[in-house]
């Protein structure tokens, strides 16, 4: 069951070759913690899924590179190539000269119509490579101009033609302070698009990554790499194999409630003997959680706190909202790790903060007019905000 | 003079002899078929041949082809079965329902029961059909099940409160979920099925089929594998078998390439491929014995299909002989008065006798009913005041009359605009998946390109009648909206 990866942006593509390293640094590395047998049944089920053969061994990411400059990718594929270990397609990438300025209207309305064409053709060779193709997973990011409008466009292309396809989207919702001024106007205009054509959207605050960095790895100049990793890291953690029920894993989600579900930051563990919860949990009303256990001692974790049927919403039970994965191999150096993937209400107030500050920056028609300027009317921040209103308003009423 | 009569004149001297021939022939043509022997008990009744016969009836009446599970059900769930499913079926005499269900008496029902089943339809026939080994990769194309009526009523839902439409928003996430799934899935078997029909061109020694199918394959490429295959359970393993060597077929980056290294490893001589089975082999060579396994297996398998085949054929040809001899065991059975218009239902048997704490405890038993049954009334009754008597009374299911016709009348004119607009009508069963390269076509064989194109029309009809159900739908609750001053009707963003 294999899975497309589409980098779009400079973030996008900066974490995708992240998560690809990570993923694949996991696949060979010698603790497995577990038999040789089961460790070889780990290491072809992530190949399959991430990676496809080629002729000399080295296995070709299974992704699409898109940027509208030419720095990032290079530097990406050159990293890859480096490595030794993998590399990327020779003709899975996509870029231009031209940039977005950061202006969603530029990427989604100017960009997505004029490329839209090439770009779904190297997705649709890299499709017609996988023999079972399960879906997609579409890394970028909300606040500039090409991973956020170009992404938005593209997200909705594939939901058009690949309709019977899951898609999730990564989305690295940026700092509270951040650089971008419009910042919050992206945001809001790509989570409102991607709420309709997304299956799954999972988000990573490069705040609260931020803080994982300073107080738990005590990194004391914190650099984007620094937080790709980390966030390579959990995701790696999430998509690796594992067992469900009874056979070894299969691209799954779980269909979560109203319509499309936001899933809010992962709170990844790093290595811990015992899981502590988050206090916070009891008022924090979920719609379904997920937790991913790798490594010793997998099989007598406790995770009774989580079926507790006071954290989730009334009218579902426990038994349909949780689901634990476990698998006996290790992840990467960890001898254990936890995962907590969760939809629920923790992703209301970064929501409610973005969404007021750009209507404060919509009452004032502050740089509206960039955006009116190529196609994005006043009417679509209007229906932006309705939507995001909605999905706040019906997460504060689980 | 002189010539002693006969008790039995020659002509029956000739049918003493047929008529174990043709009843050895009917239990050789059904699964798992009793001895004639318990044909003849059965007839002067004798217990012995009822536990035989209820089996028999049950695999005959199963709505599933035979397996393990079904198999090891208790004679008295057997039982209970069978009578459900004679009744269901119209069987007209009573005593069957009335026979005790733990094998010890009623075999002569039992053999009236089978003799109307045989009657009325080709038993044997269609038993053969469901275990028939294919040997080819299938599908169907008719979509008859899909047209055919609403099925049974749903069962009805007792109102437990309110349900809260985000729980139903959510069941209806997961249904679609697993509708995706199952597309990629079917997407995923396509593409490797054409794959396997791409490498194994010219390998078959059909000329008209010309690649293997998977079984085939699987058979060259996994012998160990086909050493499983025995016994009655042949056909399912293979059936079994067949979506897991497709994944075993699916090695990652597998291309030509490795799939003839694995196979011609595997059949370093010549002469081993499937069309060759005839074809004398070296017997020194143990590798050769074990290679052949796999086929020894099929060859089994087969050849039993044949000879039940066969029992089918003589059984047809003698069936006659075995009719005159139920007549003779009808005339055994006591005249029975018409079947009373409804059937007893199979409640568990209570004794009639029992200790003075049985009573105790049927009394109680009564008491709660009749509590119960009053708490039942009182609820019912109240919720009918508030639900206005919606859901029941005549005006409710006039109304469910009308929409179950509605919907018939719908199921009708889409059979006929397929009809219409599709090509020529389908077959039905299923169809052997054979990839042809030059597309030449005999008379009977059906082109993919014509099946894509009905299929794709009877597509557009029914996307037609979503989109128009959609607009009534959208009309409906704007109408409803409109109704209700101050309500701000926000639709959802359409795509």
């Amino acid at each position: 069951m294999s899975i497309v990866t589409v980098q779009l942006g400079q973030c996008g593509n900066q974490i995708g070759f992240e998560v690809f390293d990570a993923l694949l640094s996991d696949s060979h590395s010698s603790q497995g913690l577990c038999s040789m047998r089961e460790n070889e049944a780990y290491q072809a089920s992530c190949k399959e899924r991430f990676f496809s053969e080629e002729e000399n061994g080295v296995p070709i990411a299974r992704a699409v590179l898109v940027d509208m400059e030419p720095k990032v990718i290079n530097q990406t594929l050159s990293k890859a190539a480096q490595s030794g270990q993998w590399k990327y397609g020779q003709h899975a990438c996509f870029c231009q000269k031209q940039g977005s300025g950061n202006n969603w209207a530029y990427g989604y309305s100017v960009h997505g119509p004029r490329h839209e064409e090439s770009i779904m053709n190297i997705i649709r060779k890299e499709v017609e490579k996988c023999d079972s193709f399960s879906g997609f997973f579409i890394i970028m990011s909300m606040a500039g101009g090409t991973g956020s409008g170009l992404g938005a466009f593209v997200t909705q292309n594939l939901e058009d033609q690949y309709s019977n396809s899951l898609k999730m989207n990564q989305i690295i919702w940026p700092y509270g302070t951040g650089e971008v001024i419009v910042q919050n106007y992206n945001s809001i205009l790509t989570l409102s698009h991607l709420y309709r054509s997304s299956d799954a959207l999972l988000l990573h605050e490069n705040d609260a990554i931020h803080k994982i960095c300073a107080k738990l790895m005590n990194i004391k100049q914190i650099s984007f790499s620094d937080i790709n990793q980390v966030l390579a890291h959990q995701l790696g953690s999430v998509f690796q194999p594992t067992y469900s029920a009874e056979s070894s894993f299969h691209y799954r989600r779980n269909p979560l409630g109203i319509d499309r579900h936001v899933w809010p930051p992962l709170s990844g563990l790093p290595p811990l003997s015992k899981m502590s919860l988050n206090k916070d949990l009891h008022f924090n009303t979920s719609i379904a959680n997920l937790v991913i256990l790798r490594g010793k001692d997998v099989q007598s974790a406790d995770v009774e706190g989580f079926k507790d049927p006071a954290l989730y919403t009334s009218w579902l039970k426990p038994v349909n909202a949780f689901n634990v994965w476990k698998t006996q191999r290790a992840f990467s150096k960890y001898e254990k790790s936890a995962v907590l993937v969760s939809n629920s209400q923790f992703l209301v107030k970064p929501l409610d903060m973005i969404v007021g500050k750009a209507w404060n920056m919509f009452a004032s028609k502050a740089y509206i007019h960039q955006y009116t300027k190529f196609g994005i009317e006043e009417e679509d921040f209007l229906d932006s905000f309705t939507s995001l209103e909605q999905v706040v308003a019906s997460y504060c009423n689980l | 003079m002189g010539r002693r009569r006969q008790r039995v004149d020659p002509a029956a001297g000739a049918r003493a002899g047929a008529l174990p021939e043709a009843i050895a022939a009917l239990s050789r043509s059904l699964p798992s078929g009793p001895s004639p022997e318990i044909f003849r008990r059965a007839k002067f009744d004798r217990p012995e041949a009822t536990s035989a016969l209820w089996q028999l009836l049950f695999r005959v009446l199963s709505p599933l082809p035979a397996g393990n599970a079904l198999a090891s059900l208790a004679l008295e769930v057997q039982a209970r079965l069978v009578k459900s499913a004679l009744c269901s079926q119209g069987y007209p005499r009573l005593a069957l329902a009335q026979l005790p269900e733990d094998g010890s008496q009623g075999s002569r029902e039992l053999l009236l029961a089978l003799s109307w089943l045989l009657a009325r339809g080709p038993v044997p026939e269609q038993m053969l059909a469901q275990a028939r080994v294919p040997l080819g990769d299938e599908m169907t194309v008719c979509q008859c099940e899909a047209l055919a009526s609403p099925g049974p009523p749903a069962p009805h839902m007792e109102a437990e409160g309110p349900v809260d439409v985000r729980h139903v928003q959510w069941l209806m996430g997961k249904l679609r979920f697993r509708w995706r799934q199952l597309v990629s899935s079917q997407q995923e078997q396509c593409a490797l099925l054409s794959k396997i029909h791409l490498y194994t061109r010219g390998c078959h020694s059909d000329q008209s089929l010309s690649h293997l199918s998977v079984t085939e394959a699987e058979m060259l490429r996994d012998p160990e594998g086909g050493q499983q295959v025995s016994g009655a359970g042949a056909a399912q393993n293979l059936d079994l078998a067949y979506p897991k060597c497709l994944h075993s077929f699916c090695t990652p980056g597998m291309g030509p390439r490795t799939f003839w290294n694995d196979l011609w490893l595997v059949c370093e001589q010549p002469g081993l491929l499937p069309g060759d089975w005839a074809a004398p082999l070296d017997p020194g060579g143990a590798s050769a014995c074990s290679l052949l396994s796999p086929f020894r297996a099929l060859l089994r398998t087969l050849e039993r299909e044949n000879q039940r085949l066969e029992a089918v054929l003589a059984w047809r040809r003698s069936e006659l002989v075995f009719w005159r001899w139920m007549d003779t065991v009808l005339g055994t059975c006591a005249p029975e008065v018409p079947a009373a218009a409804s059937q007893p239902t199979f409640l568990p048997w209570v004794p009639e006798r029992g200790g003075g704490e049985l009573d105790l405890v049927v009394r109680e038993l009564q008491a709660l009913e009749e509590e119960l049954r009053e708490a039942a009334e009182r609820r019912r009754a109240a919720w009918e005041a508030k639900a206005g008597g919606c859901g029941r009374g005549p005006e409710w299911s006039a109304a469910r009359r009308a929409s179950r016709e509605a919907v018939e009348k719908e199921l009708g004119a889409l059979q006929q605009c397929w009809e219409r607009d599709g090509g020529p009508a389908q077959p039905h069963g299923p169809h052997r998946l054979v990839r042809r390269e030059d597309g030449a076509a005999g008379d009977r064989d059906l082109r993919a390109a014509v099946v894509i194109r009905t299929l794709r029309s009877q597509e557009a009809c029914l996307e037609a009648v979503l989109r128009r159900l959609q607009g009534q739908c959208r009309q409906e609750l704007a109408r409803l909206v409109g109704a209700r001053p101050g309500l701000i009707w926000i639709p959802p963003p359409g795509r």
